[in-house]
């Protein structure tokens, strides 16, 4: 046997001993797809849909359904979830499903929100398009929504587009209409609510 | 008993080899070791809240009031005797790992000892303060009260801003869009279990290295015996120092968890739909603070639709770049001869001026964290930081030259070195 002969015998072995295990090896990586959980959509986790009541979300009168006299006239906006009125499920089980409503004079509203807005009445998603805070606090300076964790300032009257801080986009808007003294949810949010992960917002929300 | 143990395992050797390894003696070389005993207390602590915490957030009914079963367990680890304390000293002992490291780190960077041979043990040293910094972030959630709960949720999103793979990656981490049910069972096998071990393994490596390359050693040793190892034996007068040591850490941990109880998740409240306003732990604020002041549209948009956006540009890039800069320095810092006395400070008028800048950076970062509190503006802040950052750097580079006068032309180690 030449030495020749050798060294390509020794090279096909390596090889394909090499290209196996690789193969092999990188074959084993695919259960890691069940790493990334599955998203579960029960009842009380499905996005707000036409004809959706709204409930507080939190304080003492946490569940019950609110009225338009619910809402102070001007602010603060009050946090809701939306509840199916058939079988009676608060969806409060999907974070984005927070809103906020708020009440103002209906004369103040730009154009842009006119067509969501029923009774002055105004919704918006209540997580913060910067980090997935909670929307929950006033400025009553600026009459506007105020995000507790890095101060992004959203306008209610004009399409809750950023006055002040780091937020990169609106918050969408969910339109609604009145059904007696009740609000009650007219379609679907404006543009995805929460935040969006590192790609660029298709579409603003109401405003643009 | 030691004749019948060394026969079988041969200890005379291992001792000659390893127990009389000789350490340096300077008060600087302490910090690293309190990093350790941090650390060793938070196994130890950690060990005992394992045994009492319970990863769910399904809602369990505790005295009438229906509460996420973590939230209640730690509520049970406070009552118990000694329990909040324990509690406590592992929240400040994770606070003190990190402080330690970082400023071991700075002791490495101003006195040069990154450079050849000890390249690997900085690399080693960097990732020690990552991960370290990434298992504090991890336990931060595991109270599940609304303080954790919507700091960890704003860490989610700063996962997700990562172009490309943040999305993936953060729900790999935090089991879906956090918080879900999957969440907190997650997160706890990676704080108590994964991330521990990777430090674990990390820091064997790292004291290996050390153990195998030796330390720097103190610029005296070289008047006292140039050219030669000076230390004392690690058994048994570097073993009584550490264990004075440590001893001392432990009293001084327990005074302060017995004093200020870390995180009262009772004054917090169980998570609820509205989130309070939440800063990070100290050594986050930095880039809290950079968050608060960047421009909320700053983008620069990459291939395929996805952009880099001002959560990512703010809290991982710049982070990032940062790092990389630490882990290129001693390609980019180097010497001729191998290392084996530290450098002087002020012998490097330059590296020690940077790290005093950076300090600079870092503190004025910190402060914009009280960006509403100060009532400064975004520019202002930014004046005050680059504005900080380069007069500190002038202030300690002419110092060093008026004081100690212009390093030598050539080595400027020659007479230490």
């Amino acid at each position: 046997m030449s030495k020749k002969t050798d060294t390509t015998r020794r090279a096909i072995v390596g090889a394909t001993v090499g290209i196996g295990l690789g193969i092999g090896s990188l074959s084993l990586l695919a259960p890691a797809i069940s790493l990334r959980p599955k998203k579960e959509v029960t009842p009380e986790a499905e996005p707000p849909k036409e004809g959706d009541l709204f409930t507080f979300a939190v304080g003492d009168d946490a569940g019950k359904e609110i009225t338009f006299d619910d809402l102070p006239l001007g602010g603060p906006a009050v946090l809701a979830f939306p509840k199916d009125p058939k079988t009676g499920i608060i969806k409060s089980a999907e974070k984005n499903n927070l809103v906020l409503l708020i009440r103002l004079n209906p004369g103040d509203l730009g154009d842009e929100v006119k067509e969501y807005a029923a009774n002055g009445t105004v919704c918006y998603s209540a997580i913060c398009t910067h980090l997935g805070c909670t929307v929950g606090e006033w400025d009553a300076a600026k009459k506007a929504m105020l995000c507790p964790c890095h101060k992004g300032t959203f306008d209610p009257r004009h399409g809750a587009d950023v006055i002040a801080g780091p937020p990169p986009r609106p918050l969408p808007a969910l339109p609604i209409s009145a059904q007696g003294n009740k609000p009650v949810v007219a379609g679907g949010f404006t543009s995805p609510p929460g935040v969006l992960a590192g790609t660029e917002a298709a579409g603003g929300s109401c405003a643009v | 008993m030691y004749r019948w143990l060394d026969e079988r395992l041969d200890l005379s050797r291992f001792n000659k080899k390893y127990l009389s390894k000789a350490f340096a003696v300077h008060h600087s070389y302490f910090i690293g070791e309190i990093a350790l005993f941090a650390f060793m207390t938070l196994v130890i602590t950690g060990i005992f809240l394992t045994f009492n915490y319970e990863p769910s957030i399904r809602m369990v009914k505790v005295a009438g009031k229906n509460l996420p079963a973590a939230y209640a367990s730690v509520l049970y680890i406070d009552s118990l005797p000694f329990g909040a304390v324990l509690r406590s000293v592992h929240h400040w002992s994770a606070s003190i790992m990190i402080a330690a490291a970082f400023i071991h780190l700075l002791r490495i960077l101003i006195s040069g000892a990154y450079k050849r041979p000890r390249e690997i043990n900085w690399f080693l040293g960097l990732l020690l303060l990552v991960i370290a910094i990434v298992t504090a972030f991890t336990g931060y959630s595991l109270p599940f009260d609304a303080f954790s709960a919507t700091a960890t949720g704003i860490g989610y999103g700063i996962g997700t801003s990562m172009p490309y793979i943040g999305e993936w990656i953060s729900q790999v981490i935090f089991g879906g869009e956090f918080p879900t049910v999957h969440s907190i069972p997650r997160v706890y096998s990676l704080h108590v279990l994964w991330f521990p071990l990777l430090l674990m393994a990390l820091l064997g490596m790292h004291m290996l290295v050390m153990v195998k390359q030796k330390h720097t050693q103190p610029a005296y040793a070289k008047k006292v015996a140039p050219g030669r190892i000076l230390g004392v034996p690690l058994m048994p007068q570097q073993a009584y120092m550490s264990t004075i040591l440590f001893l001392l850490y432990l009293a001084v941990v327990f005074f302060i968890g017995g004093t200020y109880i870390a995180h009262p998740i009772e004054v917090f409240g169980p998570p609820t739909a509205s989130t309070p306003a939440v800063k990070p732990d100290w050594y986050l604020i930095w880039i809290y603070g950079i968050l608060q002041i960047i421009p909320g549209d700053l983008k620069i948009p990459l291939p395929g639709g996805a952009v880099m956006n001002s959560e990512f540009i703010g809290s991982i890039l710049v982070p990032g770049i940062l790092g990389l800069v630490a882990v290129l320095l001693p390609f980019l810092d180097t010497r001729a001869t191998k290392m084996r006395y530290m450098e002087l400070p002020t012998r490097h008028p330059v590296r020690t001026a940077v790290t005093f800048a950076l300090l600079a950076f870092l503190i004025t970062t910190t402060l914009a964290g009280w960006k509403q509190e100060l009532g400064l503006s975004a520019g202002q802040l930014w004046a005050i930081i680059i504005g900080s950052s380069i007069i500190t750097y002038l202030v300690v580079y002419y110092g060093i030259i008026l004081i100690w006068g212009r390093p030598p032309k050539g080595d400027p180690d020659a007479e230490i070195a």
